[in-house]
C-alpha cells in the first residue's frame, strides 16, 4: 500500500519553490519512516490534515491506495480512518470532559487492534497509568499528549501521522514514546509520517523532507 | 461496524429543553386526532352503509320526476325522449334509465290463500339499474308466468296494513311462494297471467316486470308503444353534487329529498372527520418542525464532540443512525399511548345506543396501519433531518 503526494500546492502559501514536498511528487510506502522538518507556520499541520482528509483547500492530489483522498465521500473517509490511517493531532483533540480512559476507549472500540488490557500496559510504560480515570482537562498538557499517543495506537493502520507529538514531553518521555510508536508501527508494518520542527535522532531509516 | 451506540452516547450531550416537550405534546395531540378521525371515518361508513341502498359501488341511484304544480297539473308531465337525451348529456349523470309503466289495467289477486284483490301498476326498467337481478327475471311472448321484482318498502307497507284487513303478514322469503293471479285488460282485450315475486329491491319503489313483458302487454292490450315516462332513474357518482341538484331544480325535476338529505348528512359528517384528520396532520407537521429545532439544538450543543468523533473515524451515517434511533422508543411510546386512547374512545363509542349493533368495540386495522405508517414516516423525517445536520458539520 502506498500514499502518493502529487504536486500539492496549498492555496495560501505563495512561495513553494524551496520545498521538498510542495509541488513535488512523493511516494510513501508501508514500513517507511518519513520525517518532515519545518519551522512553525510553514504548513506542517496543513499537510497532515490534507493527508488525513480533514482539509481540501489545495491543488494537486493525495492518492491513498489508488484513490484520491480529496474526492472520497465521508463514509469512505471514516473507513480509512478506522482501518488504514491513524493520527496524533498537534492540538491533541481530546474530549475535555471525559476521562483519559474514555478518550482512549472511544477510539479502541471503533476498530480494536488491542485488547483493553493493552491500554493499561501502554499507560504504565508512558507513566500515565494513574491518570486514566482522571478527566482530561485536569491533566497536564504533557499527560494529555501521552494519552493522545496511546489513543492513536488502538486501531489497525498502514500510515501513522504524527504532528509534533512530543512538543510537551521531556527527553525521557520522548524516548519512551518514540520506542512505543516504532514498536507499534513495526507490528503493523506501517509507515510513519512524522512532522516536527527539528530533526529527531531517534527515527530509524527515515526519509527526511524539508517543507 | 459492530459498534454499540452506548459507546458514544456520553459524548452527545443529553439536552432537556422546552422545545422537546412542546414537540412531544404536539406530536401526541396530532397523532391522536389523526387516529381518532380515521376510526370515526370508518365508523361513519359502517353506520351509514346499512341505510344507503341507493349506493352501489361508487354510484348513487336516484329517481326523478317532474314537479307537479297547480299550474302544470292538467298538462302532460312525462319525460319526452328529448328530456331523456338532455339528462344523458349531463356530465354529472353516468346513466339514465326511464321507468316505463303499464298503459293497460292490471289487477292482482292472490287466490284463496290471501283473499284480496287490487288494481296495481307495473313498471319496467333497464336491468342494469337493479340492485337485485335474479336470473329468471325474463319473459317471452307466450309465457304465462310473469316474474316480478317487488319494492321491499311496499312489502313493509303491506305488512303494516295486512293485520287490520285480516291478511297474513309476509316475510321476504314467504312472499316468493305466494301465487298472484294477474289480469291484464285493455281496449284491445284481456289475458290472465301467473305472477310470482322472485326478488325484492331496496332501490326502486315499484312493482317491476321484465321490459319485454311490459312492451308486449302495452302493445297487446292498449296498442300503445309510446316512449313517454313519468319517472326516470339516474346513476350518478354523487347525488348531492350541487351542480346536479341545480340542473334538476332548473328543469323543474323533483328528486327524492329524503335520500339526498341523508347523503348530505353523511357527506357533512365525513367532511368534519376529514377536517379533524387534516388538523391532526397539521399538528404532526408542526410537531416535527419543533422536533427539527430540538434536534438542531442538540446537534449544535454536541457539535464539537460530533466533529471529533467523525475525525476519529466514526462514520457520519452511523452517527446519524444512532442519533435518530434514540428517538424510536419515544415515538413508539407516543404512538402506543395514542392507540390506547383511540381504543378507549372506540370502546365507548361502540356502546352508544345508535352504534351498538353495527360498530365493533375494537379499533379497525386501518387505524393500526395508519399508526405504523406514522411511525415509519416520523422516523424517516427524523433521520433525514439528523443526516443533513450532521453532514453540515
Amino acid at each position: 500500500m502506498q500514499l502518493v503526494l502529487k504536486n500539492i500546492d496549498p492555496d495560501y502559501i505563495s512561495d513553494t519553490s524551496h520545498s521538498d514536498i510542495w509541488n513535488k511528487e512523493i511516494t510513501v510506502t508501508k514500513g517507511e519512516h518519513v520525517h518532515i522538518i519545518a519551522p512553525s507556520g510553514s504548513g506542517k499541520t496543513s499537510l497532515i490534515h490534507f493527508i488525513y482528509g480533514l482539509r481540501t483547500d489545495y491543488k494537486g492530489s493525495i492518492v491513498h491506495d489508488g484513490k484520491n483522498i480529496k474526492n472520497l465521500r465521508a463514509e469512505k473517509k471514516a473507513s480509512i480512518r478506522q482501518n488504514s490511517m491513524s493520527i496524533i493531532f498537534q492540538d491533541l483533540r481530546l474530549f475535555d470532559d471525559h476521562t483519559a480512559l474514555e478518550n482512549i476507549e472511544v477510539k479502541r472500540k471503533l476498530n480494536p487492534f488491542h485488547p483493553p488490557e493493552m491500554i493499561y500496559e501502554m499507560a504504565t510504560r508512558m507513566g500515565v497509568a494513574n491518570k486514566l480515570p482522571q478527566v482530561i482537562k485536569t491533566c497536564s498538557y504533557g499527560e494529555q499528549q501521552r494519552i493522545a499517543i496511546i489513543r492513536s495506537l488502538m486501531q489497525p493502520f498502514d500510515f501513522l501521522l504524527l504532528d509534533e507529538p512530543f512538543s510537551h514531553l521531556d527527553e525521557e518521555n520522548r524516548t519512551k514514546a518514540m520506542e512505543l510508536l516504532l514498536e507499534e508501527c513495526e507490528k503493523r508494518k506501517a509507515a510513519m509520517i512524522f512532522a516536527d520542527l527539528k530533526e529527531l535522532d531517534m527515527l530509524k531509516n527515515e526519509k527526511i523532507l524539508h517543507l | 461496524m459492530g459498534l454499540s451506540s452506548k459507546n458514544i452516547t456520553p459524548f452527545i450531550h443529553p439536552e432537556k429543553t422546552w422545545s422537546k416537550w412542546i414537540g412531544y405534546a404536539g406530536l401526541t395531540i396530532g397523532i391522536l386526532l389523526l387516529l381518532v378521525s380515521v376510526q370515526m371515518f370508518l365508523n361513519i361508513r359502517v353506520l351509514l352503509k346499512e341505510e344507503a341502498p341507493r349506493k352501489s359501488g361508487a354510484f348513487d341511484y336516484v329517481s326523478i320526476s317532474k314537479v307537479i304544480t297547480n299550474q302544470n297539473m292538467g298538462s302532460d308531465n312525462r319525460f319526452s325522449p328529448n328530456d331523456i337525451q338532455l339528462l344523458k348529456n349531463q356530465p354529472e349523470i353516468a346513466g339514465v334509465a326511464p321507468l316505463y309503466s303499464n298503459q293497460f289495467r292490471a289487477t292482482a289477486s292472490a287466490g284463496n290463500i290471501l283473499p284480496f284483490s287490487t288494481d296495481l301498476f307495473l313498471e319496467s326498467i333497464n336491468p342494469a339499474f337493479l340492485d337485485t337481478l335474479p336470473k329468471d327475471f325474463q319473459w317471452q311472448p307466450g309465457q304465462v308466468d310473469v316474474p316480478v321484482i317487488f319494492s321491499s318498502e311496499f312489502l313493509e307497507m303491506y305488512n303494516v296494513f295486512a293485520p287490520s284487513q285480516g291478511l297474513p303478514q309476509l316475510s321476504p322469503k314467504t312472499i316468493s311462494s305466494v301465487n298472484i293471479f294477474l289480469q291484464c285488460s285493455g281496449t284491445r282485450g284481456s289475458q290472465n297471467f301467473r305472477a310470482s315475486i322472485i326478488g325484492l329491491t331496496d332501490r326502486v319503489n315499484s312493482i317491476l316486470v321484465p321490459q319485454s313483458f311490459l312492451q308486449w302487454a302495452n302493445q297487446e292490450f292498449s296498442g300503445d308503444s309510446s316512449t313517454l315516462v313519468s319517472r326516470v332513474y339516474l346513476k350518478t357518482v354523487d347525488a348531492n353534487n350541487p351542480v346536479l341538484l341545480k340542473f334538476l331544480d332548473d328543469h323543474g325535476y323533483y328528486i327524492n329529498k329524503d335520500k339526498v338529505r341523508f347523503g348530505r348528512i353523511k357527506g357533512l359528517l365525513q367532511n368534519i372527520t376529514g377536517a379533524i384528520a387534516s388538523l391532526g396532520i397539521l399538528m404532526i407537521i408542526l410537531a416535527l418542525i419543533f422536533f427539527g429545532f430540538y434536534l438542531r439544538l442538540k446537534i449544535a450543543r454536541s457539535r464539537e464532540n460530533i466533529k471529533l468523533l467523525i475525525a476519529l473515524g466514526y462514520s457520519p451515517g452511523w452517527l446519524s443512525g444512532v442519533f435518530s434511533k434514540s428517538f424510536l422508543p419515544v415515538y413508539l411510546a407516543l404512538i402506543l399511548i395514542c392507540l390506547g386512547i383511540t381504543e378507549v374512545f372506540q370502546f365507548f363509542f361502540s356502546h352508544l345506543s345508535f352504534a351498538q349493533e353495527t360498530v365493533g368495540p375494537y379499533i379497525h386495522w386501518i387505524v393500526l396501519a395508519t399508526a405504523g405508517v406514522l411511525l415509519i414516516v416520523t422516523m424517516l423525517i427524523n433521520r433525514i433531518m439528523v443526516r443533513s445536520e450532521i453532514r453540515q458539520l
